[in-house]
């Protein structure tokens, strides 16, 4: 692994992993036992999540951009019993201020790794057992914690290593944070097969990451449509760029065509991957093979291996080819359920099947194309953000009557957040005022980039807000 | 207002929606920071064209040169010199 200057070989990489597992040994860690990951994309984000294992842990990678307020819910909910974060992380600090005497700190150093000790390690986890917690769904309500268990992560990198055809040769450029789904299945396949994982520069830094590209000799690289959006626009890709560049991959919803004929015109040498999962399958569904991507347009493609997808109808039954309905999966890397949550568990797993909220078809041959969301969550860039959230920021000032976020087309990072609010009485500075408030409490992502005040919030008879309506206002 | 004061006004005002000066210091990380992101720094380096008459390369789009207040004034200051 290759984090800056920082060079691992799989050797330290492993010593470095046991000395975490001695650390957190150290801190009385017992088996199951949640231990919370506050670290931005570095090499403890990884061998720590090894080293949790190693000590019979189950790792919970947070968001590392979250703030004290997104921190609290969930170390409380997944009832962490350490916490491995940057020292002097305010947020976390402030956060663990409320679990003084349950919850330890096991606070590292920049560019510094464990304190080398040796562990013993147990018999290992059974496969069925809970590996990792990754929360989906924002602060506001109950949250969601996926489940995975050890057998969910390696059938999920398994089929992921069989049709990207991973091996020991690969060096994969990483842009995206272990903390999420998609992230966390590129550090899992990639260790799997024996590949090098090179630790990307910022985005905010497009020229350094296509430098990466030549200097690392990437042979892979994953992204969301606005990692390709961003590079495309701010940097001459091409085959002199990327030279060993074998493959590249999408997901994180789906990539406008437009960009897709680019990106493949810029690098004609690499195999694009057109995917499709959810955190709720350890990142996985379908893929869409490169050599399909034109025939095929518009589709995700198929079911990864040992994986089947159907589609349901509203009454539950399954539905034909062509007819639109809800994506449903089945198959050994599908969560074991949300953690502490058994109706929101039970409202997604039923009778076998992962309910995924997506609405999709699939044509004659089985390939799957997707036909909107149902549920209200917004993507923007890499993140996924719950309207909710921000709404509840929002309604904290006092002159706000009430608010509701929606996501608007954007053409770089896929969608914006807008704010429509209503107040009581016009504010001087009143947007900047609002943006300002959210800054100081949520994630830099969650933060409107438009806000637009209304007289009124267009409602459902039974009183629901219309999002939709705000999303077809803006656009027409 | 002097060059720094100038473009700490344009980061607070449009990224931290502020106008407390207080409330980043002139050292702090601007990307781990998350104060400004793969989109935001396109929109601080049309800024610091348009205000200070110079023209940022790609290659100049490094940490060295924007990860604070005062990389980004110290690589304008010797744009204008230089």
């Amino acid at each position: 692994m290759v984090d800056g200057a920082r060079r691992t070989t799989y050797e330290e990489f492993f010593t470095q992993a046991m000395a975490c597992a001695a650390a957190l040994g150290a801190r009385g860690l017992q088996p199951g036992e949640r231990v919370a990951i506050v670290l931005p994309n570095r090499l403890e984000a990884a061998t720590t999540v090894y080293g949790i294992w190693l000590a019979g842990g189950v790792a919970v990678p947070l968001n590392a951009q979250a703030r004290a307020r997104d921190f609290a819910p969930w170390l409380r909910h997944c009832d962490a019993r350490i916490v491995v974060h940057e020292r002097a992380h305010r947020d976390i600090e402030d956060a663990m201020g409320d679990f003084e005497g349950t919850t330890q700190s096991l606070p590292l150093d920049d560019n510094t790794g464990y304190v080398e000790a040796s562990f013993a390690t147990g018999d290992g986890s059974d496969g069925d057992s809970l590996a990792m917690l990754l929360y989906t769904s924002g602060t506001t309500g109950a949250p969601k914690g996926v489940m995975l268990s050890h057998a969910n992560l390696l059938a999920n990198a398994e089929a992921v290593i069989d049709y990207l055809q991973l091996t020991a040769g690969d060096s994969v450029l990483d842009v995206l944070p272990f903390y999420y789904a998609y992230g966390a299945s590129v550090l899992h396949t990639h260790l799997l097969s024996g590949g090098r994982i090179v630790l990307a520069p910022s985005l905010a830094f497009p020229h350094l990451v296509a430098q990466a590209l030549q200097a690392e000799s990437i042979t892979g690289f994953c992204g969301v449509p606005s990692t390709y959006s961003l590079l495309l626009e701010h940097v001459q890709l091409s085959g002199q760029v990327a030279p060993s560049l074998r493959y590249l991959t999408q997901a994180g919803g789906a990539m406008p065509g437009k960009l897709v004929r680019r990106l493949r015109d810029a690098l004609p040498h690499a195999r694009l991957f057109l995917m499709y999962g959810q955190t709720e399958a350890t990142s996985r569904l379908t893929y869409l093979p490169p050599e399909h991507v034109d025939e095929r347009a518009g589709s995700v493609g198929r079911a990864l291996r040992d994986v089947e997808i159907r589609i349901c109808r509203d009454d539950g039954s399954w539905a034909s080819p062509g007819e639109t309905g809800e994506v449903c999966a089945r198959g050994p890397n599908v969560m074991l359920g949300y953690w502490n949550n058994p109706e929101a568990t039970a409202a997604v797993l039923r009778e076998g099947w992962l309910h995924t909220g997506d609405l999709g078809h699939l044509d004659a041959e089985g390939y799957l194309h997707l036909d909107g969301r149902r549920s209200d969550m917004i993507k923007t860039g890499a993140h996924r953000v719950n309207p909710a959230d921000v709404e509840e920021a929002i309604s904290e000032l006092p002159w706000v009557i009430e608010a509701a976020v929606v996501g608007i087309d954007d053409d770089v990072l896929g969608q914006v957040i807008k704010a429509f609010v209503v107040v009581a009485e016009e504010q001087p500075r009143g947007a900047d005022r609002i943006r300002a408030h959210c800054r100081a409490r949520l994630a830099p992502y969650k933060v409107p980039k438009q806000v637009e005040f209304i007289g009124a919030l267009p409602r459902t008879a039974s009183g629901k807000v219309r999002r939709v309506q705000l999303t077809e206002a803006e656009i027409s | 207002m002097d060059q720094r004061h100038q473009i700490k006004t344009f980061v607070l005002q449009n990224f931290l929606f502020s106008e407390d000066h207080g409330a980043l210091g002139d050292a702090d990380s601007l990307i781990r920071g998350g104060v400004i992101d793969s989109t935001g720094i396109h929109e601080l380096i049309l800024f610091l064209e348009e205000s200070f008459a110079i023209r940022v390369a790609p290659e100049e789009m490094t940490p060295a040169n924007f990860d604070s207040i005062q990389a980004v004034d110290d690589f304008v200051a010797r744009k204008r010199t230089g």
